[in-house]
């Protein structure tokens, strides 16, 4: 089943060799957050690294496709202690009244580096994009609960559409380090890709034989992937992530399709799709969710949303109970 | 912070400086300390999240959207209730950092007395009603537009609580200095001026406000001059009453701090900048003592209310001379 691979992290662009979580940090309980909610929630034990306010310098900001931006930035703390899923909140430019928050792609704790794609959509990232190397950028993080792969389901499948994609490239990175784990990931977007696609050096079973591109960096680091668009882009596949996954998951026998775990991060449509997907062939599932938020530490209760709980309805902060969530938590 | 010059007396509680932590920025007093180099210890007092006698949900998102200079919140009052806030809550603070203050809310006259007698059987150090609260029993008009059931809502928590008793006055009526009169009257001892200012934001493309509550309260330094010109005016009430007044709206730096304690404030509260500036405490704090070292001042209590008016009136909200407002006309000098 498992395609042929080459040698693991071969690549080591920004130097990630680390075990997936290994960042030896100061975890401790969040105790004190948690009774905002407790009330009306059970919320799961909640894990949470302090967060760092940085003046960070940005290293590099480059225009890709589709208004889509990858930005660098200088930022030790946060590149030290960021896992997958986490996230900043950064000043898109001092003339605006609130920060932005936007994921982590990947966080180099060895060049102090992290790295983030975003597209211009608004006012503020639109701004953020008027931004040049050289320059500093306040940013508070890293925030928010990560996505957790459980050993138990060693075959992760990593679904990212859009500007969804950067965590999902974080959380492969964390994986391909990590022996126990296999995952395969789908990526989808309605924009140009922001990277360069190309044939993928795998065979994945079950995939139409047409369906061919991938992303460079996740195929270097020995982790299948491939394309998706409803728009006609070569060798990707014509159709929603949804589509190319479920084609994916049937590929597998009934064990191995036991063995998987969905992670997914995108517009919410997509989420609603993926969360229906995982429930049908019952598999467990992870999203990284997006509300407006104020101080993206806890304190305002600005971000949350409607969680499902044994005790009934509660709301939860995207901030620091998120933004990972059980997808049967949200979409039931 | 440990600077004689900023402690003051407010209500016979030592504040360690004039900054207080405004409620509903800042959660129930935890979430910030975990951002690294925050410390309640920058502020003289922390008011807790709105606390209602039952645990509410709030309403639903977007609860906050950006406006120019400042931000619209619709929160709906999220809080496990006043008993899971006392008993599971209060226990965990560290009382040695700050001071302490409840931050009551309710939909009734007797929610608010109960809630209030529930936080005066508790450590904390006084209690601030938000009398900004929908009022069910009238159609939702909220409280604090109405002097009289603002005096009501005062008499009842007073009857509650021998703590000192902060009310938190709305904007959003027409003569606040009135309102402070009767507050002031049914038992008050001291002020919070300006709660939010009720306001509206649009998504044009969907046609539909940005908020779910379609309405929501406007903060930040848009509402600052607003802030400034309620804080003269009620101050003119309190200072024969020697009642201190916390300052508060859009302040986002020293200087924004020392216009309201000049104006008539005693303390001067941060709600919305930290959302922008997490760590700005300290730069305040060292701010005001610059002022007053430049000023020759040994304490910060000596600005309140040393505002020198020009000799015009400006107590009405509106231009009281309209032959001055008419365009062309020069303006007098002062
Ligand atoms: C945890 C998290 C991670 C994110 N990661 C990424 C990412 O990696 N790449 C990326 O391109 N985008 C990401 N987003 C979305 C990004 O935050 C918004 O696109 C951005 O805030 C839009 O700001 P704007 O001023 O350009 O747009 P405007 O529409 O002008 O924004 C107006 C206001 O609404 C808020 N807002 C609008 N859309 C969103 C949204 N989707 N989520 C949160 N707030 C919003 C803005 O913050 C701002 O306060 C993430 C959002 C969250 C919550
Ligand atoms: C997100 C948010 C939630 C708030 N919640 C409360 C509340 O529960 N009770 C209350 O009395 N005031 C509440 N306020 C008002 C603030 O305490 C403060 O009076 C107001 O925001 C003005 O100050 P600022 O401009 O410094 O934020 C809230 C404000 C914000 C922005
Ligand atoms: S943004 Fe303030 S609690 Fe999440």
């Amino acid at each position: 089943m498992t395609p042929s691979r080459r040698e693991r992290g071969s690549n080591e662009e920004m130097g990630h060799n680390q075990p997936l979580y290994a960042n030896h940090l100061k975890i401790y309980h969040y105790q004190h957050g948690n009774h905002f909610l407790a009330a009306m929630s059970s919320v799961v034990e909640s894990i949470c690294t302090g967060i760092f306010l940085e003046d960070a310098e940005i290293l590099k900001q480059e225009a890709c496709a589709g208004d889509q931006f990858l930005l660098c930035l200088k930022a030790p703390e946060c590149a030290r202690y960021a896992r997958p899923g986490s996230f900043v909140h950064l000043q898109c430019d001092p003339r605006l009244p609130m920060r932005r928050p936007l994921s982590l792609m990947r966080a180099s704790p060895r060049d102090n580096r992290i790295e983030l794609l975003y597209k211009a959509v608004g006012k503020g990232t639109r701004l953020l994009a008027l931004r040049q190397p050289g320059e500093r950028i306040s940013l508070l993080g890293p925030i928010g609960r990560p996505f957790q792969p459980h050993p138990e389901h060693p075959r992760p499948l990593l679904i990212g559409g859009g500007v969804g994609i950067p965590p999902m490239i974080f959380l492969a990175d964390a994986l391909r380090s990590d022996r126990r784990f296999r995952p395969f990931a789908v990526l989808g977007s309605e924009v140009p890709f922001p990277f360069q696609p190309r044939p993928s050096q795998y065979l994945v079973p079950g995939l139409p034989p047409q369906v061919i591109a991938a992303m460079p960096l996740l195929d270097d680091w020995g982790i299948p992937n491939r394309l998706t668009s409803l728009s006609d882009f070569p060798g990707c596949f014509r159709g929603y992530v949804t589509d190319l996954a479920r084609k994916w998951l049937e590929g597998l026998d009934k064990s191995a399709r036991a063995e998987v775990e969905v992670f997914a991060c995108g517009p919410h449509a997509m989420l609603e799709a993926v969360a229906t997907l995982a429930r049908e062939l019952g598999l467990p599932c992870q999203v990284s969710l997006e509300e407006f938020m104020a101080c993206a530490v806890g304190g305002c209760a600005g971000c949350v949303v409607q969680v499902r709980t044994k005790q009934g309805p509660a709301m939860q902060r995207v901030c620091v109970d998120g933004p990972i969530f059980d997808a049967c938590a949200i979409f039931g | 912070m440990n600077d004689p010059r900023l402690v003051i007396d407010f209500c016979g509680l030592r504040f360690d400086t004039p900054l207080v932590l405004l409620s509903g920025c800042v959660g129930f007093g935890a979430e910030y300390t975990r951002v690294k180099g925050f410390s309640n210890r920058d502020a003289g007092a922390l008011c807790l999240k709105g606390t209602t006698l039952e645990p509410r949900l709030g309403n639903p998102p977007h609860r906050i959207c950006e406006t120019a200079s400042g931000m619209l919140n619709a929160i709906g009052l999220q809080n496990p209730g006043v008993d899971h806030v006392v008993e599971q809550i209060l226990p965990t603070l560290d009382f040695t950092e700050t001071r302490f203050i409840a931050n009551v809310s309710g939909t009734t006259v007797e929610e608010y007395y109960e809630v209030t007698r529930r936080f005066d059987d508790s450590p904390i150090d006084a209690i601030e009603i938000n009398i900004s609260c929908p009022n069910v029993k009238a159609g939702g008009v909220a409280f604090g537009n109405d002097r009289k059931l603002s005096a009501q809502v005062v008499a009842a928590c007073r009857a509650a609580t021998t703590k000192p008793l902060i009310t938190k006055l709305s904007p959003n009526q027409t003569d606040i200095a009135a309102n402070a009169r009767a507050c002031l009257e049914a038992g008050s001892d001291a002020f919070a001026v300006i709660n939010t200012l009720m306001g509206m934001a649009i998504d044009s493309e969907a046609r539909t406000p940005v908020i779910g509550n379609n309405q929501g309260g406007l903060s930040g330094p848009a509402i600052k001059p607003i802030a400034l010109l309620k804080v003269h005016q009620v101050y003119q009430v309190c200072r024969e009453h020697g009642v201190p007044i916390i300052g508060q709206g859009g302040v986002a730096g020293a200087e924004d701090a020392l216009e309201f304690l000049i104006t008539g404030a005693s303390a001067v509260g941060i709600g919305t900048a930290l959302f922008y500036d997490p760590l700005l405490l300290p730069a305040v704090n060292q701010g005001i003592c610059a002022y007053l070292d430049r000023h020759g001042l040994i304490n910060v209590g000596q600005l309140t209310g040393s505002l020198r008016l020009h000799p015009s009136p400006i107590d009405s909200a509106e231009d009281t001379c309209p032959e001055r407002a008419r365009p062309g006309t020069a303006v007098p000098k002062h």
